[in-house]
């Protein structure tokens, strides 16, 4: 397995590089964080680069550039700063691309290029958030039309994006569930913003559904696959927080031997000290592991295939190492980083809430494990 | 029109160590377009658009330059074609030397309209090869240009003074010598990235340089000395003088 970038793969990296370096864009993330804004003039300019075209298909005008290529952009993007959690409808176009209708994948691809949100989807219910199964959302047809009825919650980008797809049971029939393409727009729904730990620069919210009026056109996928859709695209979503937990990781974890270097204390660099040695010697093999999961995780998705059990892997060891990673650097960095503005704290609260979101590392470990041990199965 | 952007490859400043013999040490330090040099192509494109014409990449030096990244690298610019005359023998030219082979380049460059110059290449930073190579040339040379606009068969260019802005009428062809205020670089596109390495680029073999202009004893890093931590406060005029005063205690001004 040769994970060297090609020339264009570097150039594409480089020219990222390039753009977090043309400004400080430390300072705009900071304020959007502060005002749980979605950092969308930051995410523009990426677009204006291409960046939603890395994973979207050539016969739909994208680059078709591979996992890997946008793992390597992740990273430099992480290692910067800047918020890499909030991209992740752009390289998810395949969800749309495979189970929409012509004219919800119209809808949706308006948005290329856009850098605004588009969508997502709605499972979590005060009573259903591991266990998806039991949510009570219903929808039921009457005179022709389909009503949704429910309480969603801790949506992700919900206060803004145009569309979410959410998952309903059916009220005749409940062991059938079905995901809907729902304007966000349609009344009857109401939306009430949750503050949160971290990841502040993407909405979260409270979706209340009052006989909010569908057409069959808005059916998502086919009826009564809803289950079964949501979990194989939950594998490509926990990859991407795997990725962003590595990339924010590095930016700690860069910070933090910088500082170490220059920080003087009883008559040398802090780092010369054997505890702090410790730390970033626990610290590069954190970053070093994670860095090497992802990529050959990417290079299996693009050549043959990525298994629920390695994205599972991802996401609970990212996860978890990353936020030691930058637990450890907070120790390095002493007060600096928990008093005043440094940016390390808000890596602190994001890493925090990714081992919650995108699914609980004990879910993670749930399909990991079952992949293993499935594997000796005789 | 036909616009030939002038670039030189030159190690990343940031990645340049010092050894303790104060010698340079490039060993870390990869090879770049010259960022005055991203200007220049960024100016040749947009000229190149404006008179539905061609941005040409013309580039002199060492081994560096046969790097295909570098080629995309600079190709993902705006440039059209890249035409690369790089030798062993052209690694560590003086400005001179680089400006006789430029003009034997261009000679190969059919119908060549304007050639343009950054301000100075990031590593040398001389800011001599365009005044040069227009005067080998005998063409209308300008340096210090802010601003380049097509009007018909000539341009007309801005240089920035003191206090005024000087606006000159300049027939072409022409040498000009631009500022690195003159625009700002685009960032490619990964759609430019890709497009790169599609576009031409051609080798130019059998050049060579005259012999040196300059000799070059040695080439070493400024030696460190312990900073003195005094500090100068007040007005402007009031700063210089403490200044002056100051470097005129430990010798420094003469």
């Amino acid at each position: 397995m040769d994970l060297t970038l090609s020339d264009e793969q570097q150039l594409l990296v480089e020219n990222v590089r390039e753009l977090m370096q043309r400004e400080s864009w430390e300072a705009y993330f900071a304020e959007c964080d502060k005002n749980h804004q979605y950092p969308q003039r930051w995410v523009k300019a990426l677009c204006d680069l291409g960046f939603d075209l890395i994973m979207l298909p050539e016969e739909h005008g994208g680059l078709n550039l591979g996992l890997v290529t946008l793992t390597a952009v992740y990273e430099e993007l992480g290692r910067w700063g800047a918020p890499t959690y909030v991209l992740y409808q752009l390289p998810c176009f395949d969800t749309i691309l495979r189970e929409g209708t012509p004219e919800q994948v119209d809808k949706v691809l308006a948005y290329v290029g856009t850098g605004q949100q588009i969508w997502n989807s709605a499972c979590t219910e005060p009573g259903a958030g591991s266990d998806v199964g039991s949510l009570q959302t219903t929808y039921t047809r009457r005179d022709g039309k389909i009503y949704l009825n429910g309480h969603k919650t801790f949506i992700t980008s919900s206060m803004h994006v145009p569309y979410l797809v959410i998952m309903a049971r059916n009220a005749d029939q409940p062991d059938q569930f079905t995901e809907f393409f729902v304007d966000m727009s349609l009344p009857g729904i109401t939306k009430e913003p949750l503050d949160k730990l971290g990841l502040r620069m993407d909405s979260c919210s409270d979706i209340y559904l009052t006989d909010v009026e569908l057409e069959e056109k808005d059916v998502f996928g086919t009826e009564g696959n809803g289950f079964r859709r949501g979990i194989a695209d939950f594998d490509f979503e926990r990859f991407l927080v795997a990725a962003c937990d590595y990339g924010t990781a590095l930016c700690a974890f860069e910070d933090a031997a910088r500082y170490a270097n220059q920080r003087v204390q009883f008559g040398k660099p802090i780092g010369r000290f054997q505890l702090n040695q410790l730390k970033f010697a626990e610290m590069a093999i954190r970053i070093d592991s994670m860095r090497n999961m992802l990529f050959e995780t990417a290079w299996h998705y693009d050549t043959d295939g990525m298994t629920s059990a390695s994205a599972a892997m991802c996401k609970y060891h990212c996860a978890k190492a990353s936020f030691a990673v930058v637990d450890d650097a907070m120790q390095v960095m002493g007060g600096v980083a928990v008093a005043g503005d440094h940016r390390i704290q808000r890596i602190w609260r994001d890493l925090r809430v990714d081992r919650i979101s995108g699914g609980t590392d004990e879910m993670m470990i749930l399909t990991l494990a079952k992949g293993v041990l499935r594997q000796y199965q005789s | 029109m036909k616009v030939v952007a002038c670039l030189k490859a030159a190690p990343e400043a940031e990645d340049i160590g010092t050894r303790p013999d104060r010698t340079l040490d490039l060993d870390k330090a990869a090879w770049k377009i010259g960022t005055y040099d991203l200007n220049t192509i960024e100016a040749a494109r947009v000229l190149a658009d404006e008179t539905g014409g061609v941005a040409v990449g013309l580039s002199v030096g060492g081994p560096a330059l046969a790097s295909s990244k570098l080629r995309k690298d600079a190709l993902s610019r705006g440039l059209d074609e890249f035409v690369v005359v790089s030798d062993e023998a052209l690694a560590d030219l003086d400005t001179f030397q680089t400006a006789c082979v430029l003009r034997d380049a261009l000679a190969g460059i059919d119908g060549v309209d304007l050639v343009l110059v950054g301000a100075g290449s990031s590593d040398v930073y001389a800011q001599q090869v365009g005044n040069e190579l227009g005067a080998l040339l005998g063409v209308a040379t300008l340096n210090g240009v802010n601003k380049v606009t097509p009007a018909g068969d000539h341009l007309v260019v801005e240089r920035p003074l003191e206090d005024a802005v000087q606006v000159i009428e300049v027939g072409l062809p022409a040498v000009l010598s631009l500022t690195s205020g003159i625009n700002t670089p685009r960032i490619p596109g990964m759609r430019d990235v890709l497009a790169a390495g599609k576009r031409p680029t051609t080798e130019v073999s059998g050049l060579s340089a005259p012999a040196p202009s300059t000799d070059r004893t040695s080439l070493l890093a400024v030696e460190q000395v312990e900073r003195a931590h005094r500090v100068v406060d007040g007005d402007t005029a009031d700063v210089v003088a403490q200044l002056v005063d100051y470097l005129n205690s430990v010798g420094g001004a003469r």
